[in-house]
């Protein structure tokens, strides 16, 4: 289990981070998740040492990091970037072996890694001469090709299409299940929803949210309702409904959890055909805006 | 897992992608082929100085040939006879540089621009004797009595100072060494710069660090591009070595005094480069883009060309207190004093001392400047100052 505890770091006026902890479990996924320049990349770099938190420690199941243990990690840095004219199987081997791994080790591992993201006919390939997509498949296999304990992806859906994500999400899901502890940071909140077990929310340097999703979402006193009458946004005064927020066109209701939703489904029924009706816990986004109060 | 370990892979990948990049390869290859062709005319150029071609038309003198034999002989030069049927033809051939000089009617030398002093000396005796000789048969005297008269007893010559044959070949060899020592730590100090800010435009720094100490990548870049000059050194040198054994030098192993001035250049280039080429890596952390990097490539190049231009002074004066002040101490030592090595005996213990005391700065060198490597590297963007890289390790 890799804990951050109470990590400060200040780069002259601007605090990078102010007192974020977390903690990552083996054999789960973690979205660490936030708006731009909450600090995230920061208390990723903390992780491995590259940045030094003025004040805070990260441990490995209780003890700090070594820079043997953080050979036992894999990083896949935001600002993504290999060697451009070496060829991917050699950039595959030569992380191994930095890591730790022997001669054949790190072959083998290189070879399989090629095979799972289907890039064994690009091996000698240079990095530059693959696709964009390619090359962030080549980024994650670096990341992963020491066989890690722990991965730490920053932003890795980003720039990703519907299809790469998917793909992304199983891979992640596959480590997991072979008990690898997984951070991965994201901005688009509702974008990884699906993807993450567990969910620590960063703002401004500070921790606002952590927990497993579903305890997150049950915990929430909020629902979100949202209805539709003949394919148009429906929205009386309801009891217990304590807000109405109209975003993009559509009509949302932040509803109480104990709210009687077979009322309003009958209201609505006697209005007209209902098209739409939604009563669902809050989205990551939701509980970003709750924590924060926006 | 050994940090040592580490670094060597690092170094071994320094290596590998260099030497196997084809510019480098072939700019190798044509310079140690440029290098066997020149010495080859080199050698073809010294070792047959053409004899100068006098030539003759019209009236000449009896015996004129065996005169200029003679009076070049005295000059220490030779000379080579040519008859031509008349004057017109004789001036075309010095014309056209077939002949340096035409002796026309035995009264008048033809030049194609300025006359040739020694040549004219030449000519002149050769004639003189033979008119002194035609003078002397009119007087009525016998051959042997003419020449006890016009060959007076030759001087005697005496050497103070034994001159020492090998002076002019090892002043040579010694520029030969200074130049390649530049040139090598120049460029490879200028490799490991550009490896530095390649690894941070392409981002790959992160990824690497994330695995590895900064110390280690520093150690790594500049020991794997070390080993490549070193190897660029001893191919290019053993090339210039291997073209010196076509020349002759009468009572000179030129081999030998090569030899040792390459081991020289060899040992000081690994000291000039572990120097110079943590300066260039330092610099190349400082910046993110390759455009960039003229702003700061010129600082390590003022810091060389001192001491390169002193290993020029001290080519023909290896004594004086500028050379021996600077042949000890950085920067301008690693430049210095192996040219004062190649032309003078240096006392060992001013050897030592420049020795100890560039090991020492460099020791300081790597310190400093792992120190603004390691606060620099992970800064994209603009050019970091130099400050904030040491402050940003604190």
């Amino acid at each position: 289990m890799l804990s951050c505890v109470e990590l400060e770091k200040r780069f002259g006026d601007v605090v990078a981070l102010d007192g974020a902890t977390f903690e990552v479990q083996p054999g789960r996924i973690l979205g660490f998740l936030g708006p731009n320049g909450a600090g995230k990349t920061t208390a990723m770099r903390c992780i491995f040492g590259l940045v030094r938190p003025d004040a805070g420690e990260v441990l490995w199941n209780g003890e700090s990091v070594t820079p043997e243990q953080c050979l036992r990690f894999g990083y896949m840095p935001e600002e993504r970037g290999l060697y451009p004219k070496m060829t991917i199987r050699e950039q595959l081997v030569y992380f191994a072996r930095l890591s730790g791994l022997g001669r054949t080790e790190a072959n083998e591992s290189a070879d399989r890694w090629l095979e799972t993201f289907g890039l064994t006919d690009r091996a000698s390939s240079k990095l530059e001469q693959l696709s964009h997509g390619n090359q962030q498949r080549v980024q994650l296999a670096v990341a992963l090709v020491h066989d890690p304990v722990l991965a730490v992806l920053d932003e890795p859906f980003s720039g990703l299409d519907p299809i790469g994500m998917e793909a992304l999400s199983e891979t992640l899901h596959a480590l997991a299940a072979e008990g690898v502890g997984i951070i991965f940071s994201s901005h688009q909140l509702d974008l990884v929803e699906d993807v993450c077990e567990d969910a620590v929310i960063i703002h401004e340097g500070r921790v606002v949210v952590t927990g497993s999703l579903a305890d997150l979402r049950a915990r929430s006193e909020h629902r979100r309702l949202v209805i539709e009458v003949d394919g148009q946004p429906w929205a009386p005064e309801i009891p217990g409904v304590e807000r109405i927020e109209i975003r993009k066109g559509k009509v949302r209701y932040l509803a109480r959890q104990d709210t009687g939703i077979d009322e309003i489904l009958a209201m609505a029924q006697r209005e007209g055909e209902v098209t739409r009706f939604a009563f669902e816990p809050p989205s990551l986004s939701d509980l970003f805006r709750e924590a924060v109060g926006r | 897992m050994s940090g040592l370990r580490q670094i060597w892979y690092i170094a071994v990948r320094e290596l590998k992608q260099r030497a196997r990049s084809r510019a480098f390869l072939i700019t190798m290859v044509l310079v140690v082929g440029l290098v066997l062709l020149t010495g080859q005319l080199l050698a073809h150029e010294m070792r047959d100085p053409a004899p100068s071609v006098v030539g003759i038309a019209g009236e000449a003198p009896d015996g004129i040939d065996t005169a200029l034999g003679a009076a070049a002989t005295a000059f220490d030069m030779d000379v080579e006879v040519r008859h031509y049927p008349d004057a017109a033809t004789a001036e075309r051939a010095v014309k056209d540089g077939e002949a340096e000089v035409a002796l026309v009617d035995g009264s008048s030398l033809v030049w194609k621009k300025d006359p040739d002093v020694t040549l004219a000396a030449v000519v002149n005796g050769a004639l003189n004797e033979i008119a002194r000789r035609d003078e002397a048969a009119a007087l009525g005297l016998t051959p042997e009595q003419v020449s006890a008269l016009v060959s007076p007893t030759p001087l005697t010559n005496q050497r103070l100072e034994e001159e020492d044959p090998a002076e002019g070949p090892r002043r040579i060899g010694a520029y030969i060494g200074s130049l390649l020592l530049y040139m090598a730590i120049l460029m490879f100090g200028q490799f490991v710069m550009m490896g530095v800010t390649e690894e941070k435009s392409s981002r790959v720094v992160e990824v690497v660090l994330s695995r590895v100490r900064p110390y280690q990548v520093l150690a790594g870049k500049v020991i794997g591009i070390g080993l490549l000059g070193l190897a660029q050194v001893i191919i290019l040198g053993g090339a210039i070595l291997l073209s010196l054994t076509t020349f002759e030098i009468a009572d000179v192993s030129l081999p030998s005094l090569g030899g040792s001035i390459l081991l020289s250049v060899v040992a000081w280039f690994l000291l000039g480069y572990a120097f110079y080429s943590v300066i260039y890596a330092a610099l190349g952390a400082t910046v993110s883009r390759q455009e960039d990097i003229q702003s700061v490539a010129m600082i390590p190049v003022l810091l060389l060309i001192p001491g390169f231009f002193i290993s020029l002074v001290a080519l023909d004066n290896p004594g004086t207190t500028l050379v021996r002040i600077t042949s000890l101490l950085p920067p301008t030592s690693p430049m210095v004093m192996p040219t004062r090595m190649a032309v003078t005996s240096v006392p060992l213990w001013e050897v030592a001392v420049s020795v100890g005391l560039l090991l020492a700065a460099t020791y300081g060198l790597i310190r400093l400047g792992g120190r603004i490597y390691a606060g620099a590297i992970l800064r994209l963007g603009a050019k970091v100052r130099l400050r904030d890289a040491w402050k940003a390790t604190e």
